[in-house]
């Protein structure tokens, strides 16, 4: 270990121990620039114990004093001399030709609440205020359960099962939902501080926590007094955590709890993790279940949607489609069991662990695994005999991997053995049959939309895709098939097909990037033009504040690309619908909708924004929208159902759109500014506002009963410049001149010995 | 001694006894029951779906087979069937066939013993699924596409069972798995027939689809006939 005797090797060790901290210790990870920062100060504290000293310095500087003179160290000279500039270039390239990234949001994470409110005529002071629920002790218990229904009724879909805000809506949301099992959120709160954010919601926040996106409705409408003390006295007795109390802790002023949001905490978990999984190898092999140990962690986790007597008819279920699962018929859905067979105990353990894409059914890893088993036992329980024989697992045949010919020959199977009939031509889940199909229970059902196979109920995996053809899906329309194709080997073809149709998710983004083009930009969404420009994806929620609300939302994402031209900005959507329809009172459909909304004062760079909502009496927002009945259209917006559509001179967007095979495309033309000051405009390299709405009508979704996605931000990129082409090689020069000039300066012994 | 051969007299007796409620009864000694099934009120016009895929096969059309109902109101495809009837139910001469042709059911009410192989054919040449709605039975749903003619499936415990497919949400039918021998199924005029039912008193029972079921008492004489009219109609 000599050589860590060297001032210099001391250095080059203390800021790589320094940066690997820094960069991978660090959870969440900090941004670049603040590790950027911490680093300039590691180097100067290194630079300082390195000169404390004449001696030290020396010591520090003679490797490089050696590389940069002795003649046997030339061919390591020539090389760092070319290394350095090609390194400094290359940094001069990423910087010059950098993604733009949304803009930091530095915000107060729980700003002080006002002092009073008025909550429905009445006045509530916040500061001191107490649940007053908790005066009556003798019903804590009662209060707990009537919570839980109001959460499971209202708050589920976003905050959660597990209360960790990762419920079936969070994914649509930037900034994700609270997630109440973490430390840092309602532990540290007083209820009557919930009580504010609950009733006022992200537009009650006040100044300081601006720009907010938060899609948090106002509940006071809603919601009585009680409702909220009780869904408050649910979310303390779920979690676990007890209230901050006035007593013991006057509130900090807010300016002590400023927060950057990806601002984190220095742990060393990254080094136990790994570690810890070394040591407990996940079991999952089978356990016999203990029936009434399932039965305590059912009556908490699962009653209150699959029902008290597991008939899938808990407080929650009414909101939810697919309907939670009835216990009582032994009939499942995601199975290994032969068609007609009730399902193995793991395959109820992998549903329970696992979840159930694409519904409300979450993974329940919060459970311990024990528990889980004691769970599957307690729910085969409610089946009366359907478990009483062994289930016959269904045999596949032996594994065909994906490759052209075996793609080629599932979709040859898929056309022979009709698989469009339900999940469209195209698989998008629009076939003729799709709006009759029927569960056994009578509920509707929805064939799956193929192209999105991180929705599948039993995973997306080719094994998992063959065994559900195999198998079949009881209980709903999809039938078994092992027996229905031509040659056995025929399900791995059609699984391996339909897994090529999108062989993974999108990913979402949370900035839409605009690029400048010249010329005319066409109209017509199928035009090759538009496959040339890269989509951003944003994901879509349902609205579930103003009735009616939408709990199932049909369309769930859309594609976006857009680009702009001196004159115009256009704007082309993709978005799966199984159906076309217009309005028509007698087959009670309505017209199928897509609107991009910005903030009515827009081409302002951002700082407060309109609630997400179409914004409210103060802060309207503009709409540019499609219908099916009337096409293009713009509007204002002072709130949901509050929209005066622009008149017909006034209406600057024109477009089209094109259905085919379940798929929408629409192209919306706007131009970029009008005289009118006040109007929509679209300046280049600023982070405007815009958020997107759409409406299946086929699916009686309509006005309120529509998804949405929270603000993001829309850019119109600087045009393409030759700057990340020419600032390297200059940078490169420069940095080769000052090597020369430092290499003349140890050659004339400038630096000493 | 006696008293044992008066015990197996009494078995033997006993034993015929329960077996004249089956085929075993000599033709001479057994009576029958003939009927009709009428439906009372106005026949309901029947629900008329407009076909919306495969219309080369299915037609343009199709007309629901719920309740059918003939000459003098005689009710087709009830169920009647002797309550408490006992043994096998006999092997059919001819293997039952459940036919999909034309996108219905062939025929809308289809009545086998418990434990015999069905053919379910696919004469259409286009994909069905074959999904059944039931408890005692394992719940049944296969896809049939057009290259699969025959399908045979076995069910083995008595139960009334609903067929669908839901490729074409209006076809439906049944499968009636038999108990026991005594089964009939009303004609297109109504009129049904059972046969070799031992002298006595009967509780006779008709089922029907959307009608419900009805029971009356019947007297049986050996060698002749005895009437039984059930009247169903919407309660």
């Amino acid at each position: 270990m000599s050589w860590l005797r060297s001032k210099f090797a001391q250095a080059v060790l203390a800021l790589v121990v320094a940066f690997v901290l820094f960069r991978f210790a660090i959870r969440p990870p900090v941004p670049w620039t603040v590790v950027t920062l911490y680093m300039a100060i590691v180097l100067v504290a290194v630079l300082v114990y390195v000169s404390s000293d004449s001696d030290s310095w020396r010591n520090f500087l003679a490797p490089i004093r050696s590389t940069l003179v002795e003649d046997s160290k030339r061919p390591v000279r020539v090389g760092v001399m070319v290394l350095i500039p090609l390194v400094v270039g290359y940094y001069a390239y990423t910087q010059a030709a950098a993604r733009i990234e949304a803009p930091a949001e530095l915000r107060a994470i729980h700003p002080a609440p006002p002092a009073s409110i008025s909550f429905s005529g009445k006045t509530f002071d916040i500061q001191g205020l107490d649940n007053p629920l908790r005066k009556d002790a003798a019903n804590l218990g009662k209060y707990v359960a009537e919570g839980a229904v109001i959460y499971i009724k209202n708050c589920v879909y976003c905050h959660g099962d597990n209360l960790d805000g990762a419920g079936p809506f969070a994914h649509a949301f930037s900034p994700p939902p609270a997630n109440f099992t973490d430390a840092g959120t309602i532990a540290m709160l007083q209820e009557a501080y919930l009580f504010w954010r609950i009733a006022k919601g992200g537009p009650g926040l006040p100044k300081e926590s601006k720009p907010w996106n938060s899609v948090m409705p106002a509940w006071e409408d809603k919601l009585s007094a009680e409702d909220i003390w009780k869904v408050i006295m649910f979310l303390y007795d779920a979690t676990g955590y007890q209230p901050r109390r006035w007593e013991s802790h006057a509130a900090p002023a807010p300016s002590q709890r400023v927060g950057a949001r990806s601002g984190g905490a220095f742990s060393l978990a990254f080094l136990a993790a790994p570690l810890g999984r070394v040591l407990a190898p996940p079991t999952e092999a089978q356990q016999p279940g203990d029936a009434a140990q399932g039965k305590v962690i059912y009556e908490k986790k699962c009653l209150l949607c699959h029902g008290e007597k597991g008939d899938g008819n808990g407080p929650g279920a009414p909101m939810l489609d697919p309907k939670p699962r009835d216990f009582t018929k032994g009939r499942y859905k995601v199975r290994t069991s032969a068609s007609g067979q009730p399902p193995t105990d793991s395959d109820l353990f992998r549903v329970i662990s696992d979840g159930m894409p694409g519904t409300s059914m979450p993974a329940w890893k919060v459970i311990s695994e024990t528990d889980r088993w004691n769970l599957v036992a307690y729910v085969k329980s409610f089946a009366g005999g359907a478990f009483t024989i062994a289930p016959k697992a269904a045999e596949l045949p032996k594994e065909v991997a994906a490759s052209k010919d075996s793609i080629a020959r599932g979709k040859e199977m898929f056309e022979a053995i009709e698989c469009n009939k339900c999940h469209g031509n195209a698989g998008r889940g629009d076939g003729p049959s799709a709006p009759e199909l029927t569960d056994d229970w009578g509920n509707p059902v929805r064939p799956a939309n193929l192209t999105k196979p991180w929705l599948f109920r039993g995973g997306g995996s080719s094994r998992q895709v063959a065994t559900r053809l195999a198998t079949g899906l009881m209980g709903t329309p999809m039938p078994a098939f092992i027996d229905s194709v031509e040659k056995p080997e025929d399900i791995w073809h059609v699984a391996n097909y339909v897994q090529s149709l999108r062989p993974s998710k999108p990913d979402y983004v949370t900035v839409l990037q605009a690029r400048a083009v010249a010329g005319g930009i066409p109209d017509d969404p199928a035009a090759p033009f538009w496959a040339q420009q890269p989509p951003a994806n944003f994901s879509l929620a349902g609205q579930v504040i103003v009735d009616p609300r939408n709990f199932n939302p049909s369309i769930d994402g859309v594609a976006v690309q857009a680009v702009y031209s001196d004159t115009e900005i256009a704007f082309h959507l993709t978005w799966d619908d199984p159906t076309f329809s217009k309005s028509d009172p007698k087959a009670k459909t309505f017209a199928d909708q897509m609107a991009l909304q910005f903030p009515a004062k827009a081409g302002k760079e951002e700082t407060e924004r309109p609630y997400v909502l179409m914004g409210d009496g103060s802060n309207p927002v503009t709409l540019l929208r499609w219908t099916s009945d009337e096409g293009v259209g713009e509007a204002t917006a002072w709130g949901i159902g509050k929209i005066t559509p622009k008149l017909a001179d006034a209406v600057k967007a024109v477009g089209k759109a094109v259905f085919a095979d379940g798929r929408y495309r629409l192209v919306i033309k706007r131009p970029r500014a009008t005289k009118d000051h006040d109007e929509l405009a679209f300046p280049v390299g600023r982070f405007l506002s815009v958020a997107f709405m759409a409406w299946d009508g086929g699916a009686g979704e309509t006005e309120s009963r529509m998804s949405f996605s929270s603000w993001y931000f829309l850019r119109l990129e600087e045009p393409a410049s030759a700057t990340p082409y020419i600032v390297p090689p200059v940078v490169a020069l420069l940095t080769v001149a000052l090597e020369l000039l430092v290499f003349r300066g140890a050659r004339r012994g400038a630096w000493g010995e | 001694m006696l008293k044992w051969v008066s015990v197996l007299c009494a078995g033997v007796l006993a034993a015929a006894l329960i077996a004249g409620a089956s085929t075993l009864v000599a033709a001479q000694d057994a009576g029958s029951i003939v009927g009709e099934v009428k439906f009372s009120g106005t026949p309901p016009a029947p629900k008329v779906t407009k076909v919306n895929k495969d219309n080369q096969v299915c037609g343009d059309e199709k007309r629901s087979e719920e309740v059918i109902v003939g000459a003098n109101k005689g009710l087709q495809n009830a169920v009647v069937s002797l309550v408490g009837a006992k043994g096998p139910a006999p092997k059919p001469a001819r293997k039952p066939v459940l036919d999909q042709k034309g996108c219905v059911f062939a025929p809308h009410v289809l009545v086998v013993p418990a434990g015999a192989d069905v053919d379910i054919l696919n004469s259409d040449g286009i994909l069905h699924n074959i999904h059944t709605v039931s408890t005692a039975n394992p719940s049944l749903n296969k896809a049939q596409p057009k290259f699969k003619k025959v399908m045979t499936e076995k069910f083995d415990k008595p139960e009334t069972i609903q067929l669908r497919c839901d490729v074409h949400s209006w076809m439906a039918g049944w499968l009636v798995v038999q108990a026991h021998p005594q089964y009939a199924l009303s004609d297109a005029s109504g009129a049904f027939k059972l046969d070799n039912v031992p002298p006595g008193k009967h509780k006779v029972e008709v089922w029907h689809e959307t009608l419900g079921k009805m029971t009356q008492e019947v007297e049986v004489k050996a060698g002749a006939p005895s009437k039984v009219t059930f009247e169903l109609g919407k309660k």
